[in-house]
């Protein structure tokens, strides 16, 4: 029952994704360059040495707090998002959407005004770190993670639930086993897209961080940039190769569950 | 009317407030703190220095200053231009495009394209934006591959055509969340829908057009209103390829805003660029809330 | 709202309790990643001498400005920070920094500080901070283009028309960037320094100041002036009416690496830029040796523009320096870290193996110092150099000044300019702390 693509359809899709990754071949030719210089050459000499540069140091303390930030951010925004949301699907309060989309909006003003409010805030509360991070990036999600969700509740029939509640079940039951069920696809898409905004965020923790340890490798990769302005490509090419490729991961962890939809679930109830 | 109807909604209010109550908790935060950020606008608030605490209030100065001063509406047609071609024409019917031709095709091509279009999406801003400039330098790849072998002279991209080459470099690296965002809108859309759809004999494109589109209006118009407002203060890449010149040619508003806000240090005539910047995308999000509101 | 953060020094302590730190810090202190080499020495040296222990927070040179404006305001920064100089008035005079005097007058090593560049780090007669280093500004050349140019070497440029004449016959000569003058809104202080202000100083006469950005002696900004509208026109000749440069080294995405390229490459003529160049000439990682350095390129101090009782020629200083905090909690202990940072031993190792011009006459007048031929010859251009405006606003007027360049490199006229510039001076400053010289 899935159309097999048309030879036509197949050619320009390759021609695609051929254009798309042709820019790439300037950061591997780099990276794997152990004299880089910046600019688009064959290299003469092929190593891992600007790996090791990179992996050296405080790398390793970098990805863990770069992890623990990232998923510590989708999984808060999803968690508050989702109890949110529900309700604001479900119940009919008046001027709901026109209130999303005001908050969504509001998000507009630059985080240059908002980001000293913000960092008193932390440091009135004592959240001046990794915590007052994932809280801080939570709140600026939030109306995105709002609006999105509501509208990925709001495409799941409410036949479904009513026919579990005659069967007898709970609200809880009703949200954990047949409405987060069937938005799954778009439950994933919410915590990927926070999990990758928080992974590159790199103003929040520069200036919540009190010690050298807490910084994320979103900061570690400035390194890159030397003494009057000298930039070492090789570093920054092997740096951010490795930096892109934990989300990278996690996007194929996810995968399955934003394209399963209705795949795995008893449409009938 | 549906509320009525729903026994386990109405009788568990109690609990479905309790879940609200952290949403609603951070959302008074943030409403806070744009709250300042909207006042700053009516003050010669500075970044550093004495302004930045002993700081007054000017009134609307800052908004005339907007009109009166050279940059505003300069920057604000660069970014209708950069807005308009690189999030909407290109991330947004891009992405649907891809989506809509990907559902239906083998996950091994599939595949391919969905890394492809993900590479550049969570590439760090920077290295995207290094990675661009190397990539249309005289010594780079479209130079190297397109212009040199036919003869011609290597252009400089960056000098001679900087508005397009950072819209392409936007398309590249936003297209994957439009794309993302309707592939799983496409598939909250039954199959049941569609199958029938394809019984009663319509064609490839009008399933497509005729019942997915309709179905996934509101996922739509969210994308829109999404990449608009993301695109309208997008600004690492640009200004990391090209700091808003040579000249002014690629001075969106979010690097003037950042020009005047850090650089010339006045945070009071920046908020003034931001609140105005959020007046225009809130008449264009109007539109789109229209989009919304009025299913065939 | 600022203000309402200043109550909270309740708050702050359990903020301490709050984060994360692993051990009991005594003193604290913040720089930026390309000072390291100074800094985390005199850190080893300063724990091994009073069993203290330091808590260091080393950054990326992105978003430091940012982060140590917040810190100082807020309360939270480290009790030593590592300050651009010229962000110095505008922390002293927002009170954020701890006046060194007294301190100071107890220090041995401290009658060794060359008085102007302790200007560079003063607020109204106080010393807020320490000097790190220095720099000069010169213009550099690319020989073999001279040559092919046919212009004679060593060159000594007198005035502005004989460089505008020797850009003319490289530009001639096929040279593709003949001089490269720093200009717009992303070179940011490059653009002023090493550009706009080289040239100011030596447009118009000394006197009253009419020279320079500012007028010192009553605090006035100079929004419209003959040097103003020489240097504008200079600009207005370089990159639209003679066309003797394209814009796009400016707006490089990695502007350094771009303008040493094209060095390199024998791409360009002259390029106005500074002492730093020496040491970092094509690849900062692997300079060139002496010899090959100075068998391709040359350099010549800028000359004055020519107009009657201009300076023959100018000089502008900048650099980096070590300041205290005036809420950090032991004064003494991160004086006696700075001291440390600071003692002629530490700092002079550094100064010589990063090639950089000394702040104080027990260095530069070392054998060691006067035996590198650039840096003796380089120093002898700080004996007659200026800083910055360092009252509290240059930030923002550079800025305009940067905006100026960036319009009229897209063509706008210097009339037109000089109006726009006046205009937002007025707006920042009001009309009273504005002047015009005839």
């Amino acid at each position: 029952m899935e159309n097999q693509p048309s030879r036509l359809t197949a050619i320009a899709l390759a021609f695609m994704a051929v254009i798309w990754v042709s820019p790439f071949s300037w950061l591997v030719l780099n990276a794997f360059n152990p004299l880089s210089t910046g600019q688009l050459e064959i290299p003469k000499a092929f190593g891992f040495d600007n790996f090791g540069l990179a992996v050296s140091g405080n790398a390793g303390r970098q990805f863990l707090n770069s992890i623990i930030i990232a998923a510590g951010t989708a999984t808060l925004s999803v968690i508050v998002g989702i109890s949110a949301a529900y309700p604001l699907s479900r119940l009919r309060i008046p001027g709901r959407n026109a209130f999303l989309w005001t908050l969504v909006l509001l998000r507009m003003l630059p985080s240059a005004g908002v980001l000293v409010p913000l960092y008193f805030a932390a440091q009135r509360s004592g959240l001046l770190n990794q915590l007052g991070v994932i809280v801080a990036l939570t709140i600026l999600n939030l109306p995105f993670t709002l609006l999105l969700l509501k509208n990925f509740f709001d495409t799941v029939p409410i036949e479904l639930e009513e026919a579990a509640y005659v069967e007898g079940a709970s609200l809880i039951q009703i949200v954990t086993k047949i409405v987060l069920p069937m938005s799954r696809a778009g439950i994933a898409v919410v915590w990927f897209f926070s999990f990758t905004g928080a992974w590159n965020e790199f103003l929040l923790p520069l200036i919540f961080a009190r010690v050298q340890d807490a910084f994320p490798m979103s900061v570690g990769l400035y390194a890159a940039f030397g003494q009057q302005g000298a930039i070492n490509y090789g570093f920054l090419t092997a740096f951010s190769i490795l930096y892109a490729a934990p989300a990278i991961g996690v996007y194929f962890l996810l995968r399955r569950n934003m394209n399963t939809g209705f795949a795995g679930v008893g449409v009938k109830g | 009317m549906k509320n009525q109807a729903n026994p386990w909604l109405t009788g568990n209010l109690f609990v479905l407030a309790l879940g609200m109550l952290p949403a609603i908790l951070l959302i008074g935060a943030l409403l806070y703190f744009t709250a300042w950020a909207f006042a700053f606008s009516f003050t010669d608030l500075a970044l550093v220095g004495k302004k930045s605490v002993e700081w007054s209030w000017v009134g609307f100065e800052n908004f005339e200053r907007l009109f009166t001063r050279r940059g505003f509406l300069e920057s604000l047609w660069t970014t209708v231009i950069f807005v308009f071609f690189s999030a909407i024409v290109g991330q947004s019917v891009l992405g649907f495009l891809l989506a809509a031709t990907l559902r239906g095709t083998q996950s091994s091509i599939r595949g391919v394209v969905e890394v492809c279009i993900m590479l550049g999406w969570l590439l760090p801003d920077i290295v995207a934006a290094f990675l661009w400039s190397a990539t249309t330098s005289q010594t780079g790849l479209i130079n190297q591959l397109f212009v040199v072998p036919f003869g011609f002279k290597p252009i400089n991209f960056i000098n001679d055509y900087a508005l397009p080459i950072v819209t392409i470099a936007n398309v590249w690296k936003g297209t994957a969340w439009s794309y993302l965002l309707f592939s799983a809108a496409l598939d909250s859309v039954s199959r049941e829908v569609v199958e029938a759809a394809k019984v009663d004999g319509a064609t490839p494109f009008q399933r497509v057009w005729l019942v997915q589109l309709p179905i996934i209006r509101p996922h739509i118009a969210t994308n829109m209103l999404f990449i608009t407002i993301w695109t309208f203060t997008y600004f690492p890449l640009i200004f990391a390829m090209t700091g808003g010149g040579p000249g002014r040619q690629t001075e969106t508003l979010a690097v003037f805003l950042y020009n005047q806000s850090f650089s010339r240090g006045n945070l009071g005539f920046g908020s003034a660029i931001s609140v105005a910047m959020l007046l225009i995308v809130g008449v264009l999000s109007l539109f789109y809330l229209r989009m919304l509101r009025e299913p065939k | 709202m600022l203000r309402t953060g200043f109550l909270t020094t309740v708050a702050a302590i359990s903020l301490m309790a709050a984060a994360t730190i692993p051990a009991r810090a005594e003193v604290s202190i913040m720089y930026m990643e390309s000072f390291a080499a100074l800094i985390e020495s005199g850190i080893e040296k300063f724990e091994a001498e009073t069993g203290e222990t330091v808590n260091a927070i080393k950054l990326p040179g992105q978003g430091y400005d940012q982060r140590i404006a917040l810190d100082l305001s807020a309360g939270t920064a480290a009790d030593v920070n590592l300050i651009d100089s010229f962000m110095v008035s505008e922390l002293a005079a927002a009170g954020y920094l701890e006046p060194l005097g007294t301190q100071l007058a107890g220090w041995d090593q401290f009658q060794y500080y060359l008085q102007g560049l302790l200007e560079v780090a003063s607020y109204q007669g106080e010393v807020y901070a320490l000097p790190t280093d220095t720099d000069v500004r010169m213009l550099w050349y690319d020989l073999s283009n001279f040559e092919k140019a046919g212009i004679a070497t060593p060159w000594a440029p007198k005035n502005w028309a004989d460089i505008l004449d020797a850009a003319t016959k490289l530009k001639e000569a096929g040279v593709q960037y003949p001089f490269q003058l720093p200009a717009g809104t992303k070179q940011a202080e490059a653009a002023t320094m090493q550009g706009v202000y080289m040239a100011l100083l030596g447009a118009d006469v000394p006197e009253g100041d009419r020279n320079r950005l500012l007028k010192r002696d009553t605090n006035q900004w100079i929004g419209d002036s003959p040097a103003l509208r020489r240097v504008f026109d200079l600009y207005h000749q370089v990159y639209v009416a003679q066309e003797l440069n394209p814009a796009d080294l400016n707006y490089a995405t990695d502007i350094g690496a771009a303008v040493r390229a094209a060095l390199a490459n024998d791409q360009l003529g002259i390029l106005a830029s500074g002492s730093w160049e020496d040491a970092c000439l094509w690849d900062c990682n692997n300079p060139p040796s002496r010899e090959e350095r100075d068998a391709q390129v040359g350099w010549t101090p800028w000359p004055g523009s020519g107009e009657p009782g201009t300076k023959a020629t100018t000089n502008i200083s900048g650099g980096w320096t070590l300041g205290i905090n005036a809420n950090a909690a032991d004064k003494e202990t991160a004086f006696k870290l700075l001291t440390t940072i600071f003692d002629e031993e530490n700092f002079k190792a550094w100064t010589l193996a990063n090639h950089r011009m000394g702040v104080r006459t027990d260095i530069s007048e070392s054998a060691e110092y006067t035996a590198d031929p650039f840096l003796a010859e380089a120093t002898g251009l700080a004996a007659d150099t200026t800083g910055r405006d360092t009252i509290p606003g240059y930030q923002t007027v550079s800025a305009l000044i940067q905006q100026a360049t960036s319009d009229l490199l897209d063509g706008v006229s210097v009339e037109e300019a000089i109006e726009t510039y006046h205009n937002a001076l007025v707006d920042e400053f009001g009309e009273e702390n504005v002047i015009t010289y005839e």
